[in-house]
């Protein structure tokens, strides 16, 4: 995502410095003209207007850098505590990351930790299954040594 | 804007509100330098130069919406350009911006300007 968004925003620099560089070697040029026309013919107006292909070219190189910049912004976090707090128990670290993939500095895990940390909480069946599993694999392979 | 007792019944998270915002900001504040430079290539003046910004700035959160705000917006179940999920207002989302970039538009503008037709 990171990559896309600044190959886009690259690009449309690109365009628009070729763009203004354009624009003003035109206003150069046609102000050259002008004093060469003024020093011929005294009445000679010359209409100082971009061409349309340097116009074309500067809009569509500011929607370019515009996308890229957008693609580029970091995603957002909900603000209601309820879908925040869900968002935080459904995905883990993973809803908290950045466009590099790395987890947020501010994230801070889910707010009611210190609720389910408590000693009632505690799963005790679940915590002797994996004591059981334990003893069975690594536990195991120890005491045979 | 809600209202006390909606606030009690549902909290906001104030992180992330300033997170979301700032995100906002910081976009709009480069965008806004960046459409001072285009403004300034087309050698726009006076009022087509704010009308100009005013149309980008625009153009620059409902593009924000689309790619950002609407996929995850849409998929729990809220209606289209409904920013409710993430910012706390409509009118400081698609609006807020406007006076934050106005400076660095102005600023980007008259340089460009200056350069291209000097």
């Amino acid at each position: 995502m990171t990559i896309l968004s600044k190959t886009i925003t690259a690009f449309g620099g690109i365009l628009l410095a070729h763009a203004c560089y354009s624009a003003q070697e035109h206003s150069a040029l046609h102000s050259l003209r002008v004093a060469t026309a003024a020093s011929l013919t005294s009445s000679s107006t010359v209409a100082n207007s971009l061409p349309i292909d340097v116009v074309i070219e500067t809009i569509v190189a500011t929607f370019i850098i515009l996308l890229g910049l957008v693609l580029g912004t970091r995603p957002l976090r909900p603000i209601q505590w309820r879908v925040w707090a869900g968002k935080i128990e459904r995905e883990g670290e993973d809803g908290f990351k950045d466009n590099n993939g790395e987890v947020n500095k501010d994230y801070m895990g889910n707010p009611f930790n210190f609720i389910e940390s408590r000693p009632n909480f505690v799963d005790i069946r679940k915590q002797r299954k994996e004591f059981a599993e334990w003893v069975r694999t690594g536990g195991g392979g120890q005491s045979t040594r | 804007m809600p209202s006390e007792l909606e606030l009690q019944i549902s909290p906001i998270v104030q992180e992330s509100l300033v997170h979301n915002t700032r995100t906002l900001v910081n976009l709009q504040s480069l965008t806004a330098s960046l459409f001072g430079v285009s403004a300034g290539i087309l050698g726009l003046e006076s009022y087509s130069g704010f009308l100009y910004y005013l149309i980008f700035s625009l153009i620059t959160s409902a593009l924000f919406y689309v790619v950002r705000v609407a996929p995850t917006s849409i998929a729990s179940e809220k209606p289209p350009l409904d920013t409710s999920r993430y910012f706390r207002g409509p009118v400081e989302f698609w609006t807020g911006g406007l006076m934050n970039g106005l400076a660095g538009f102005i600023l980007t503008w008259t340089l460009f300007y200056g350069l291209v037709s000097a």
